[in-house]
């Protein structure tokens, strides 16, 4: 598979504070899905995914690479699916540690900081990338 | 166009960069702590368009950040606090990082989602303690910097937005520009803070010592003042006495040669010293007063080996050094080692060569002696250096006792009346008339200071606006045992005599005193153990020509004493001295007195050891006219115990200008024929009125006496001395003992054979006496007039 460019226009969304989702599949061909609150971007062709509790996508992820994303843009008033294929994990560096920071300086406040721990910042290429107007997912 | 307007970059960024200089200028321009928070929370604005910010600085624990500024919040959030770690502030400054979140609304709203969630599903064990940060509320957007100068955090600043807002890279540069600024001036405020504060502290501490100095400074004046109230004492009066020792002393003034001061105890001897500088060119510099008895070796050593070798930079200074442009007053000179004074005499000698040279020196010290006794009986005894007497002699000043200036009494007395009144706050004007003329009939034999002492209590004591003097604090003395001490008689090598009243007998007495200041614990234990030694060795003998002992022990303060019989006369070493040389026939007759007392001493195996014209006291007792008494058993020993049980260590026993060879030569068997060879050098006194040997130290003394072979009395004096009286004499003074006559009685007899035995009768005697010290005779001369 090859990576594709993402567009400048979905960095704002990536990490827009608003959960996106995030679709996983075992090696027996048994999807899971979860909840992200952070996406970032890492540049063009890369995002990073916070790996802070979700066994089952992990476990997934191992088993298979590939994994579909949906970020919505409420401001937009569209959704991006992006087909995303897991390639490393980071446990230190400047990737993690703006992630660990932005989370941090959240749940440190709120008394969270013992369940919101960043493990790792995991790496994706990012193989297609489609927007789908006028279907916020966030309406669902 | 503001600069947050993104529609023309170019024309944005110049606006930054006028901004960028504007900010750089304002802020470097002060060091007022709120006027940089406001200029650095201002240009962020400017800059970005944000309406709120907070400044925090770092506290001094380093665990915690609070809000010393604020900008559109109305100062509610001054003050407030987070801690290193907890919320954005905390998290940047934990991470030194700077942080940038446009979403900060909806990552709460999802975190309190998921909070609710757990909390629902009873997990809020897990869940910690929230905190309050100090932001904005409702903010999306928030930018945190960390301030940081020299790598050194400093504190935090945020600004922040409730609308969603992003920064580009341009404008994290902006920023870190903005907050590095901020941080320098706040670290250059806050050192200057800091120098002030110091400053203020340095400046509160200058204060405070000035103040301190200036307490000692007065202090130092209250004692000069005292000292030179002391100086004024003893100098007051219009006595001729008092007159002459004005104009001696105006006159010593006037040049910088070395004065020697001769006075008995307390009659102003350090007085005269200070006025003599008070006179001087000298009188801004200082005034040094060393007290020579109480000097080890070492320091006088150090004292007057910097004298000769001026000290190094940075060695300690010796009081030598100290006098520099001043005055050196060297009090009790006369108890100086003999040894030390020839240094005194080399560091005299070398200030008037340099003096003469007309060179500036260092240290140019004019130097005051003070003694108490007249040197020329210490020279005549070997114990005082003849240079350093020559040298002192050129320039001598005599302090007169109070006795032989009475007319100055009442001065003397209403000036002590008004200075201690004054101290003590006393309301007292005068001395009542019979206690003026109790004062003035005082024989005072402690002069000037006992006085001073007298009125002192009196005023202590008084009640009223006259003062009384009681008639017992004049007789009170000091009290030995039984006895007072009434006034001093004589000091010498050993300590001092002083005439004593029995308390209750008010029989009169001579007290001996031993002395022990300035000598340490060995030499104090010997000194008092040969003290005890004459007092029982004294005590054990009867002949009439041995003084009498009454009494012995130890004072309260732990002075050795013993007090004996009080002889009216004088002895023969003040006599030759005062009357020129005796005739023999007198000679022989003392002689054979002296003989009969060392008989029986040497019947008991006691040999004398110091036997010398100031050991032979000559009285009239009764009718007896000279009757000699032998005083002094301090370095008496038996003929069977070793000399160094009884001398002081390292030291010879006797009188260098009268000992005998082999108690030179230290050897341990000594006989009675030592103090024959002495009896015969006082014999030669006595014929000629000189010493058999001359010498300049006690080294040379004891060269002569061991090898110089002496010359007969006849051969020095033109009085006549009979042949067998010279040959006598000859004999008691032969090198080797067995040469000299076999025993004390051996040359009593052979005394009573020579010719002119017979001649001084006893008629001859009292004639003497009545003419030459009458006052002798009515009993009213000083008991002794000289010591050895």
């Amino acid at each position: 598979m090859t990576t594709v460019q993402m567009p400048e226009a979905v960095k704002p969304v990536l990490n827009n504070g608003i959960p996106a989702i995030l679709v996983t599949c075992s090696a027996e061909g048994v999807p899971n899905t979860t909840i992200l609150s952070q996406v970032y971007w890492v540049d063009e062709g890369h995002v990073a995914l916070s790996f802070q509790f979700f066994n089952k996508t992990v476990r997934n992820v191992r088993e298979n690479p590939y994994a579909s994303l949906c970020v919505m843009d409420l401001e937009g008033y569209a959704d991006w699916v992006l087909q995303i294929r897991y390639d490393h994990s980071e446990t230190e560096g400047p990737i993690f540690d703006e992630m660990e920071m932005q989370i941090e300086a959240i749940a440190s406040a709120s008394g969270m900081s013992g369940i919101f721990v960043l493990r790792a910042a995991d790496i994706y290429s990012v193989e297609s990338i489609r927007k789908i107007d006028g279907r916020p997912s966030a309406r669902v | 166009m503001s600069p947050n307007d993104r529609t023309d970059p170019l024309a944005r960024k110049k606006q930054e960069f006028q901004l960028l200089q504007d900010v750089s200028a304002r802020i470097n321009a002060t060091l007022q702590l709120e006027q940089i928070y406001a200029i650095a929370l201002e240009t962020l604005a400017d800059l970005f368009g944000f309406e709120h910010a907070l400044l925090f600085l770092l506290d001094a624990s380093g665990e915690k950040l609070v809000v010393v500024a604020s900008r559109g919040y109305e100062g509610h959030e001054l003050g407030g606090e987070v801690p290193v770690g907890t919320g954005v502030p905390g998290m940047v400054a934990k991470k030194r990082r700077f942080l940038h979140m446009d979403n900060v609304g909806r990552q709460r709203s999802y975190l309190a989602a998921q909070r609710r969630s757990m909390v629902e599903s009873g997990r809020s064990p897990e869940i910690g303690a929230s905190f309050r940060v100090p932001e904005l509320d409702g903010v999306q957007s928030q930018i945190a910097i960390p301030l940081l100068a020299n790598d050194e955090l400093i504190g935090v600043v945020s600004v922040e937005s409730r609308k969603p807002r992003r920064f580009t890279e341009d404008d994290q540069v902006l920023i870190a520009i903005v907050a590095n600024q901020t941080a320098s001036a706040i670290r250059s405020a806050r050192l200057h803070a800091e120098l002030m504060q110091t400053n203020r502290e340095l400046e509160e501490r200058v204060r405070a010592r000035t103040a301190e100095l200036e307490t000692k400074l007065q202090l130092a004046e209250e004692f000069l003042q005292d000292a030179n109230r002391r100086v004024e004492g003893p100098l007051l009066g219009d006595s001729p006495a008092i007159v002459d020792l004005r104009a001696a002393i105006a006159r010593c003034a006037a040049n910088d040669d070395a004065v020697l001061i001769v006075g008995p105890h307390g009659a102003g001897k350090e007085a005269t010293a200070r006025a003599i500088h008070a006179q001087s060119k000298r009188a801004r510099g200082a005034f040094v007063h060393v007290h020579c008895p109480q000097l080890t070796s070492e320091d006088a050593t150090r004292l007057f080996g910097s004298a000769l070798q001026p000290q190094s930079d940075g060695a300690a200074k010796s009081k030598f050094d100290l006098a520099h442009g001043g005055t050196l007053y060297l009090e009790g000179m006369e108890e100086l080692e003999i040894e030390l004074q020839v240094h005194v005499g080399k560091a005299l000698q070398r200030l008037d060569a340099q003096r003469q040279s007309g060179v500036p020196f260092e240290p140019d010290v004019r130097v005051l002696v003070g003694a108490r006794r007249d040197l020329r009986v210490e020279v005549q005894e070997a114990r005082f250096d003849l240079e350093l007497h020559r040298r002192l002699l050129r320039q001598q000043i005599i302090v007169p006792s109070l006795r032989e200036r009475p007319e100055d009494i009442p001065v003397l007395a209403e000036h002590f009346v008004r200075r201690h009144a004054l101290e003590l706050g006393k309301d007292v004007a005068s001395i009542a008339q019979p206690s003026m003329r109790l004062l003035q009939g005082y024989r005072w034999p402690g002069n000037v200071r006992e006085l001073r002492h007298v009125i002192e209590r009196a005023v202590v004591l008084s009640r009223g606006a006259t003062l009384e003097i009681d008639e017992e604090s004049l007789n009170e003395g000091i009290v030995f045992g039984t006895y007072r001490l009434v006034k001093q008689i004589a000091s010498g090598g050993m300590g001092e005599v002083w005439l004593g009243r029995h308390a209750l007998l008010a029989r009169p007495a001579a007290v001996k005193l031993i002395r022990t200041t300035g000598i340490d614990g060995q030499k104090e234990r010997e000194l008092k153990a040969r003290f005890r030694r004459e007092a029982q060795v004294t005590a054990d003998l009867r002949s009439p020509h041995t003084v009498q002992l009454y009494d012995f022990g130890i004072s309260d303060t732990g002075t050795f004493y013993y007090v004996m019989e009080l002889l009216s006369g004088m002895d023969l070493a003040a006599m030759v001295r005062r009357f020129g040389p005796l005739p023999a026939e007198r000679v022989i007759m003392l002689l054979q007195q002296a003989c009969t007392s060392l008989i029986e001493a040497h019947e008991r195996g006691l040999v004398h050891r110091d036997i010398k014209p100031a050991n032979l006291f000559v009285t009239a007792l009764g009718p007896n006219y000279d009757f000699l008494k032998v005083l002094d058993f301090g370095t008496v020993k038996t003929t069977h115990e070793d000399t160094s049980e009884v001398t002081l260590q390292g030291a010879v026993a006797g009188t260098p200008a009268y000992m005998a060879p082999e108690l030179v030569l230290g050897k341990s068997e000594i006989d009675a024929r030592a103090d024959l060879y002495s009896l015969g050098c006082s014999a030669y006194w006595m014929l000629t009125g000189q010493l058999v040997f001359e010498a300049e130290n006690a080294s040379g003394m004891f060269m002569h006496h061991v090898n110089t072979p002496p010359r007969a009395p006849s051969g020095v004096v033109e009085t006549p001395v009979p042949r067998e009286l010279d040959e006598l004499v000859l004999r008691c003074l032969a090198k080797t003992r067995e040469d000299r006559p076999a025993s004390a009685a051996e040359l009593r007899e052979c005394l009573g054979r020579v010719a002119c035995a017979a001649d001084w009768t006893e008629e001859r005697a009292r004639s003497w006496w009545t003419l030459h010290a009458p006052d002798v005779l009515s009993g009213q001369a000083t008991p002794r007039e000289d010591t050895p």
